[in-house]
């Protein structure tokens, strides 16, 4: 294929191993000036690997990757935003976004002009962001927050390539919609643009041309996307089909006594979750997570009274929660959640052992631990694995199995299927269904409003400022209804 | 090891799908203690190249030599290593170890039974490790300058109680106390150092409080929302480190019969080294005490070797920190390659 001009990208037969594992078998993905690609592949795939070695993070072990048609190219031509995001805690938003754009380390910090083209940037995507955070450290940010500076970060950055691996597993449907308009007008601008997401709607929606990767190789190579259907790209990546989530709605379990019954009260706002239910959260963090801290008994909050099983209480300390059956999967998988370097039989039996105060670590709990591996279709090279040889999908069903030992009388879950492919989705999903089974009320915090509305009868909306603004039971919920209860409707 | 814990067939209603296999039992301790039987095999041939040019590295009398000296380093090391898998540091073992001695000399000169004496040296461990433990985990101060601080002022008091004089210890019970056999056949020091050896790897592997240990120092931010009492374990580990520093002076203290107010000055470094050649990250999340034993171990080994090759002693620490160096580079590779 002789086009000019060259491709903004061309990545042709990479081949990567990790050991004995072989990421990558040849794979290519070939992406021109002024489109937007979106680059897809399920958990595992090899996605994040190719990216790595576009960026130079990583060396491959064969094939070639040439920008703007040559090898030997200049890295800072190229922009990634990586999905575990890589920012300096310490320094502010507005250096983090800046500095890094510097070319040479050695010019002096120009601090109110450099500060200025920051704010410029941040602005795009987030006004308030850009008004109150741009001298803070970004440690002090949360996550969500932190992605939006990572994506700034490569927009400032002038680079005629930006990748970007999941960008908006973090962001509310607002800061999304607002990202899109940007690669919208980058791509006029003649930059490329990589997009890994694995939310179909908003492919279709920003994207031009997809290339897709299954077990380290390219299966669909720069197809246009109106040439293809949904199906048959999820076909290619290797999974069935997921229907709707709304025909897995489950049934809250047929039980009217109060015994179980979970009751949050703020202000004049009352939700009643009886045994089986799923209790929707809808909105950005500082809402959902102040009453997330409450029920895991992490913090106090002015705002929330709750009421377990007939009797007011929230747990003084996380350790009260555990024991009195909650359990918690923090959307933060990388710092609150994963025991990296602990193998997988301690990151499953964790919860258990705090519950039931046990002393000794017993054979009885590898056995437990192979059933529970067993029954969430976990595949891991063995016990004593560390818990990096799996995918981040599976991680993700790993924290989920720390809390099925003994199934929790309220199970907590922030955005759990954040990141992971359609078909691990699916099995989170009928995961959750089944402990719902149990009578266990489960409450789901999610960005993505069609989840919530596939899965709760009743779902919680917060504003921007983080009040609860209103509950939506029934029927109402539904996208749309959900985007206006938290004023994020475009 | 029971028929009865092997009979349980009710654990398993049905496995069609074989759940990820646990190898044998041999084979999983052989790829848990890789680190440590590398360790292990490096002992015995520094041992061999040494006898080279000095037969008697593999005498008996030298061995046991190398036992005896190794014992304190040994005691100290399990205490840092519980530190360091939590991720903390403990600087301040080598002056909690020389102010042990003194108080404990002190209570020797004063005419006070051998146990008062080692009591007082004990509460002085437990004293400088509970400072540690309260400034780090209710203060919130970070371990390096919290230990770097008791290291400066125990360091200091220990010439301080005594004026910089040192002690001799003249009490032949005392005496007993390191090289007594309370168990008949073996000597006290091996018994105690191995048998600490063994109780803290017990605890760290087979206890849910041990592996706390290790998941504070993986992270502890999860560790806190799990339920975990990271306060309370951060707080402990802290203590126990005074309290090996302590034994272990005590130990030493019995052999060598003298206290010295700079007894421990060389030891914090050498503790913190055995811990990482035995396969501790500094970051904390992992260790042995297996592996740090060995450690310190090795660090006597090889001060023994350059003695017997009768190398200039100013070569030590080269020697020392090329070890650790090709230790911690081995390890990193074996990590690479999974």
């Amino acid at each position: 294929m002789s086009i000019d001009p060259p491709f903004a990208l061309e990545c042709l037969g990479i081949e990567k191993s990790y050991g004995p594992t072989k990421v990558l078998r040849g794979s290519d993905l070939r992406v021109a000036g002024g489109e937007i690609h979106a680059f897809l592949g399920g958990n595992g795939a090899g996605k994040s690997t190719l990216i790595r070695i576009v960026s130079g993070s990583v060396a491959a072990d064969a094939g070639t990757v040439r920008v703007g048609g040559a090898e030997n190219f200049d890295r800072s031509a190229i922009a990634v935003v990586f999905q575990e995001l890589a920012l300096l805690p310490h320094l502010s938003v507005a250096e983090n976004i800046d500095l890094p754009n510097r070319r040479s380390g050695l010019g002096l910090v120009r601090g109110r002009e450099s500060r200025e083209r920051a704010a410029g940037v941040l602005a795009m995507i987030d006004s308030g962001l850009a008004a109150r955070a741009l001298d803070l450290p970004v440690a002090s940010l949360d996550l969500h927050e932190r992605q939006l500076v990572e994506i700034a970060r490569a927009l400032a950055s002038g680079a005629r390539l930006v990748l970007l691996d999941e960008p908006t597993a973090n962001l509310t449907f607002g800061e999304s919609e607002r990202l899109f308009a940007i690669l919208r007008r980058l791509a006029g601008q003649g930059i490329a643009i990589v997009l890994v997401s694995h939310r179909m709607n908003e492919i279709r929606a920003v994207a031009d041309v997809c290339t897709i990767l299954r077990d380290g190789r390219t299966v669909v190579d720069r197809r246009s996307l109106s040439a293809i259907s949904d199906v048959e790209i999820i076909e290619a990546m290797g999974q069935k089909a997921i229907e709707h989530v709304e025909s897995d709605r489950p049934e809250a379990a047929a039980r009217n006594s109060a015994d179980g019954m979970l009751r949050l009260t703020a202000g004049s706002l009352e939700v009643r979750a009886l045994p089986g239910s799923i209790v929707g959260l809808a909105g950005p963090p500082p809402g959902p997570m102040d009453l997330i801290n409450v029920l895991i008994g992490a913090h106090a909050s002015a705002t929330w009274r709750i009421e377990f099983a007939g009797s007011v209480s929230a747990p003084r300390n996380p350790a009260t929660a555990v024991r009195s059956g909650v359990g918690y999967v923090s959307g933060d998988r990388g710092s609150k959640g994963i025991l990296a370097s602990l193998p997988i039989l301690d990151n499953i039996m964790a919860g258990t052992r705090v519950a039931k105060r046990w002393t000794f670590v017993t054979r009885r709990e590898s056995v437990a631990a192979s059933e529970a591996l067993r029954r969430l279709s976990i595949k891991a090279p063995s016990l004593d694995a560390l818990p990096q040889t799996l995918s981040g999908g599976t991680q993700q069903k790993l924290l989920i199995a720390r809390w099925l030992q003994e199934p929790p009388r309220i199970l907590v879950l922030e955005e759990p299927t954040r990141g992971v492919d359609v078909g691990t989705k699916r099995e989170i999903y009928e995961i959750i269904r089944r402990l719902t089974l149990s009578g266990c009320v489960v409450v789901w915090w999610s960005t993505e409003f069609a989840e919530l509305a596939g899965l709760c009868r009743t779902v919680i909306a917060f504003d921007h400022e983080g009040r609860p603004a209103s509950v939506l039971t029934g029927d109402a919920v539904d996208e749309v209804a959900l985007a206006h209860a938290t004023g994020m409707a475009a | 090891m029971t028929p009865v814990s092997a009979a349980n067939p009710a654990a398993h209603p049905s496995s069609p799908a074989a759940p990820p296999a646990r190898a044998s039992v041999p084979k999983r301790l052989l790829l848990a203690y890789r680190t440590e039987i590398a360790i292990a095999i490096a002992i015995v041939l520094i041992e061999v190249v040494v006898s080279f040019w000095s037969p008697q590295a593999l005498s008996f009398g030298n061995i046991a030599n190398i036992a005896q000296a190794s014992a304190p380093l040994v005691l100290m090391s399990l205490g840092v290593l519980l530190v360091v898998i939590t991720g903390g540091i403990d600087l301040s073992v080598g002056s909690t170890f020389s102010l042990t001695g003194m108080i404990a000399g002190l209570g020797f000169s004063a005419g006070v039974s051998w146990p008062t004496a080692c009591l007082a040296g004990l509460l002085v461990g437990a004293g400088v490790g509970a400072v540690n433990g309260g400034l780090v985990t209710f203060v919130g101060l970070a371990p390096f300058v919290v230990t770097l601080i008791t290291y400066a002022v125990a360091g200091s008091l220990a010439f301080v109680v005594t004026n910089g004089h040192s002690i001799a210890i003249l009490d032949p019970d005392f005496w007993q106390f390191n090289g007594g056999s309370i168990v008949p056949g073996v000597v006290n020091y091996l018994l105690f150092c191995l048998g600490f050896v063994v109780l803290v790897e017990i605890f760290l592997r087979k206890l849910v409080v041990g592996r706390w240990v290790y998941a504070i120092g993986s992270n502890d931010k999860a560790a806190r929302l799990l339920g975990i009492p990271v306060s309370a374990i951060r707080f402990s580990v802290y203590v126990s480190s005074g309290l090996f520093a302590a034994f272990a002076s005590l130990l030493s203290l019995s052999y060598i019969s003298n206290s010295e107010a700079t007894s421990g000055s060389s030891l914090m470094l050498q503790a913190i080294a055995a811990c990482v050649i035995g396969g501790a990250s500094l970051f904390g999340g992992t260790g042995s005490a297996i592996g740090a034993m060995l450690g310190a171990v090795m660090i006597t080994v090889i001060q023994n070797g350059v003695n017997l090759i009768g190398i200039n002693s100013f070569w030590q620490g080269s020697v020392t920190g090329l070890v650790i160096c090709v230790a911690v580079l081995i390890d990193r590779v074996a990590k690479v390659r999974g």
